[in-house]
């Protein structure tokens, strides 16, 4: 039923007929009420005629005109005009340059929409989130505004030279969230921090969330090549770095690597050295309350983090408000952290144990004390100068003052608990910062993909935090699984760990290929380490599930093995990776870093381990003396590169 | 029909809808509608033996809707509906009273001509009839004392004497006038969504020039205008989140309820199954004589014979 007509007639005439239809009217005076019929006759055209006037005048069938008038109508139509209601009457008139359609004010781009498609939980698992409030609807900016509200002149951020009040801080979040909308970021984009402890850092973090943005975290050891790897990764359209790291102009090399990045766009420099091209951050700090059209909420994705990358590239690990901040205000009470602590995070702000640290403060209402760089002089100063209640840290930071005598010259009674997480944490080294400092000492065992998947309280035995990871995290299960059968393990045996809970992430983004194998099909994550659940429900980890070493079928976790050598006087790292056997299928080969001036042979190694009564099924058959441990920005041996070495 | 009694009809019909809530009532020339509507659009069209076409015109919304926001006026703000009983109402009046048939102008779209072109234009008997002038607004009738009404017109084959149209038209008003010397445009153009309306005002303050964009108002008011636009969306959606906000995005959502529910008042039967019953035909409350050889002769002869075959099996024929 066409009736004649065609694309070209509707191309041709489609105009001409909406214009002449009731479409489009105009009128000239007031012929009707004047009865002026000429006027009347004259005006015809104008006021709209009818298909069959139309047909007449243009020579068409009337049964033409009105198919081809309907395509036009069509063309033309909006269904979304309605809408518009919505915003007036009762006192509010129409403005047009306030209004924005839902579809633009909401709109996420593509990149936004595919970090978006990564965030899938269980749907089961979810509403028991959300029946139990693990989930709720929190934001980093709704907290800042509460902070703001409820203690306006308390203090969020403590710097050596400066400190923040929350309504400061909420001042400074603002100003910079006007900059980074003057920018043209808006919801699901991702920004790209590298940043250390400092209070760029934190107002940059809130102010991306603020947007609804999402950030991603470059540690401050990266190089070019990694920065690449990762914005590429993510389709970060933002950076916001320092104008150098040391002798790494940074900004330059970002700068560089926008001309041949998609998404990468503006490059923002925190710093006196902005180059060509780059946005000084200051320049962004515009004053206003900032009109945000397109809010965070719980749900949303609000970090992109990867992987450190012991056995691979870094995988992306995707976070919603949901995973992160359900979990610190889960966290933060069981640390007994309260509004009139003062937290110190030794740990960088890159990494998810900062964010986790400063999470759980920042829910807590406490101050973050900011280290912008650690160094052992620098830590004793600050915690001597401001006092912080509690720190988290890794064992690294606590044995780099085993050999100076910075703790006996600088007070820290008023530090009650650290938290040691990032490694494995030697019970020696933690009874030893108790003893020196006086605080109770907790484990943490964390990843990326979940934060804090087990801690000791500082309530806690104290040979709880000395000797285990504590017992799991609010809103999270544990279980120690055979890596034969999959089957639970009974306490005290050890087998891959697995976790699940409301703070474990949805998956990793962009990788088919890891997801397949990161879940069991009951929606654990394997967390790819070697545990035991011991008597008080505490986790002890023991190694890594790819590290075991398989010798002619008797398989064993070499981490006791390296723990022993770590204590010879000549050690300064160890690892022991499997190597390749023509007769046993796998052998041990241990790769040491020497202390100073030290030197070690495989055969004084092996008396060293058979005067330690080690079995001697474990003992390496191949030692290999290297310069450098090729380490992950949180300094965990990356045996990947060890593998390669074996060659 | 004598002229007094055309008077005194025409007052009885006026007395009829103000009781009933009218605000206006006037009565338009057949004559001058049939010279002023397109070919096919005059009330003979509908009704070839009409002599009047009576107008009325009720209220708006109340006071307190036109302060409530727009989306709870879109809903409570029109009143046709109590036009159109009044006006359905006068019909049967005039049929009782005067024994001239008579019709309600069905307000609706002409079924052969799709959804923008009106049967009759409601606006234009009210014109005529001298209720309603028309407005910068779109062509919005407004009346000096009830502003803007909804209107419903009645078809008579009796004849009353006509109104003539407004002496003075309202619109613009002095206030809009002002304005318009402003800032180029008066508050109903400022205002428009859809930026609808333009136009400007002479030097006496009357209207010299309208623009009116239907397409975009009717794009914006009316939904109906919608729908087989989201039906093509949904088939041209790329993927199926698309496709289903087409269907199940709010708005979207609204338009299927007011289907299902009946708003918009759906054509539900043809009447034709009605025409010919000879219950619903004898219960009219006016006996109009039967044409020869017509319908109404053909189901009284039908029934005559039905009578008498009845009477014939049960032994009671004489």
């Amino acid at each position: 039923m066409n009736y004649g007509v065609t694309q070209e007639l509707i191309d041709t005439y489609g105009e001409v007929i909406f214009k002449l239809s009731l479409n489009k009217q105009t009128r000239y005076g007031d012929p009707v009420r004047e009865l002026d019929f000429d006027a009347i006759q004259e005006q015809r055209a104008g006021t709209g005629l009818t298909d069959e006037e139309i047909a007449k005048k243009i020579g068409l069938l009337p049964e033409q005109v009105s198919i081809v008038r309907v395509f036009v109508e069509r063309k033309y139509h909006r269904i979304d005009l309605h809408r518009r209601l919505f915003h007036l009457g009762g006192g509010k008139r129409w403005k047009a340059a306030e209004y924005q359609h839902p579809e633009e004010r909401l709109s996420i781009r593509e990149d936004g929409m595919k970090l978006r498609e990564s965030i899938r939980f269980d749907p089961d698992r979810a509403s028991y989130y959300l029946e139990n409030n693990y989930w709720t609807n929190e934001t980093m900016i709704g907290w800042l505004n509460t902070h703001a509200s409820d203690r306006p002149n308390s203090l969020s951020i403590i710097s050596t030279d400066f400190t923040l009040t929350w309504l400061e801080l909420k001042e400074e979040v603002d100003k910079l969230t006007n900059g980074l909308l003057g920018l043209g970021l808006k919801k699901g984009d991702v920004v790209a921090l590298q940043l250390p402890n400092i209070k760029e850092f934190i107002v940059s973090y809130i102010a991306i969330s603020a947007i609804g943005g999402v950030m991603q975290t470059i540690y401050m050891s990266h190089g070019e090549k990694d920065i690449e790897y990762f914005l590429n990764h993510s389709k970060a359209r933002a950076t916001i770095s320092p104008d150098h790291i040391k002798n790494f102009f940074v900004a330059e090399k970002l700068c560089n690597l926008r001309s041949s990045s998609d998404t990468l766009d503006q490059v923002i420099v925190v710093g006196d050295d902005i180059p060509d091209g780059a946005i000084n951050y200051n320049d962004l700090l515009v004053e206003g309350v900032p009109d945000v059209g397109n809010p965070p909420v719980g749900s949303d994705p609000f970090l992109l983090l990867y992987t450190s990358g012991t056995t691979s590239n870094p995988k992306g690990v995707p976070l919603t408000y949901h995973n992160m901040l359900g979990h610190a205000r889960l966290c933060a009470p069981e640390f007994g952290m309260t509004e009139n602590d003062k937290i110190l995070s030794v740990a960088p702000f890159c990494h998810l144990f900062g964010l986790y640290n400063y999470h759980c403060t920042f829910y807590a209402g406490a101050a973050t004390v900011l280290l912008p760089t650690f160094s052992p002089p620098e830590f004793a100063k600050l915690v001597q100068k401001v006092s912080p209640t509690a720190l988290f840290m890794g064992p690294a930071h606590a044995a780099a003052f085993r050999e100076k005598d910075l703790l006996d010259s600088h007070d820290f009674s008023s530090v009650n608990y650290s938290v040691f997480s990032g490694a494995a944490c030697p019970p020696d080294l933690l009874k030893w910062w108790k003893s020196q400092t006086g605080s109770l000492v907790c484990q943490l065992w964390g990843m990326t993909e979940l934060a804090a998947g087990t801690f000791s309280r500082p309530d806690m035995d104290e040979n709880i935090g000395f000797n285990s990871a504590g017992p799991v995290s609010p809103g999270n299960e544990i279980r120690v699984v055979s890596s034969e059968s999959g089957e639970e393990l009974s306490v005290g045996l050890e087998g891959e760990l697995q976790i699940r809970g409301s703070s474990v992430f949805p998956g990793y983004f962009n990788n088919d290929g890891a997801n397949k194998s990161a879940f069991t099909k009951d929606g654990w994550f394997k967390t790819g380490d070697l545990a035991k659940i011991n008597e008080a429900r505490c986790l002890e980890i023991t190694g890594r599930t790819k590290d075991i070493i398989n010798r002619g079928g008797v398989k064993y976790n070499p981490s006791d093995v390296e723990e022993l050598i770590f204590s010879h006087p000549s050690v300064d790292m160890v690892a022991i990776v499997p190597m390749p056997d023509d007769v046993l299928g796998e052998k041990a080969c241990c790769f040491v870093k020497l202390c100073e001036g030290k030197k070690l042979t495989l055969e004084a190694l092996i008396q060293y381990l058979e005067t330690k009564k080690m079995s001697k099924a474990k003992w390496p058959e191949r030692l290999e003396i290297i310069d450098e441990m090729p380490l992950t920005p949180t300094r965990k041996i990356i045996k990947g590169r060890l593998l390669e070495l074996l060659d | 029909m004598d002229q007094v009694n055309s008077d005194s009809a025409k007052e009885a019909m006026r007395t009829y809808v103000k009781k009933k809530g009218a605000l206006a009532f006037g009565v338009a020339d057949v004559e001058v509608l049939e010279k002023i509507a397109p070919d096919g659009y005059g009330p003979k069209a509908l009704m070839p033996r009409v002599k009047s076409v009576i107008s009325l015109g009720v209220g708006g919304g109340t006071k307190g809707s036109w302060a409530a926001n727009a989306k709870t006026l879109a809903y409570i703000g029109d009143t046709e509906t109590m036009a159109y009983r009044i006006a359905y109402g006068l019909a049967f009046m005039i049929e009782k009273k005067f024994g001239a048939r008579s019709i309600f102008c069905p307000p609706d779209m002409d079924p052969e001509k799709g959804a923008r072109t009106p049967l009759q234009s409601l606006k234009l008997h009210a014109e005529v009839a001298g209720i309603g002038a028309r407005s910068m607004a779109g062509d919005i009738l407004l009346h000096p004392e009830f502003g803007m009404m909804y209107y419903a017109s009645v078809f008579t084959e009796l004849e009353v004497p006509p109104d003539s149209p407004m002496e003075e038209n309202p619109c613009p008003h002095p206030s809009c006038v002002k304005l318009h010397a402003q800032t180029g445009q008066t508050p109903c153009m400022k205002f428009c969504p859809v930026d609808c309306l333009s136009g400007s005002v002479d030097e006496e303050g009357k209207l010299k020039e309208m623009h009116y964009d239907a397409h975009a108002c009717a794009a914006m008011s009316q939904q109906y205008e919608a729908i087989p636009n989201i039906l093509l969306d949904m088939m041209d959606a790329k993927d199926p989140i698309e496709r289903g906000m087409a269907v199940h995005s709010p708005e979207n959502q609204m338009i299927w309820y007011k289907l299902s529910i009946g708003a918009g008042e759906l054509l539900s039967l043809c009447y034709e199954c009605m025409r010919v019953c000879p219950i619903t035909q004898s219960s009219l409350p006016i006996k109009t004589e039967s044409r020869k050889g017509g319908m109404r002769e053909k189901i009284a002869e039908a029934e005559a014979q039905a009578t008498m075959e009845k009477e014939i099996e049960s032994g009671s024929a004489s």
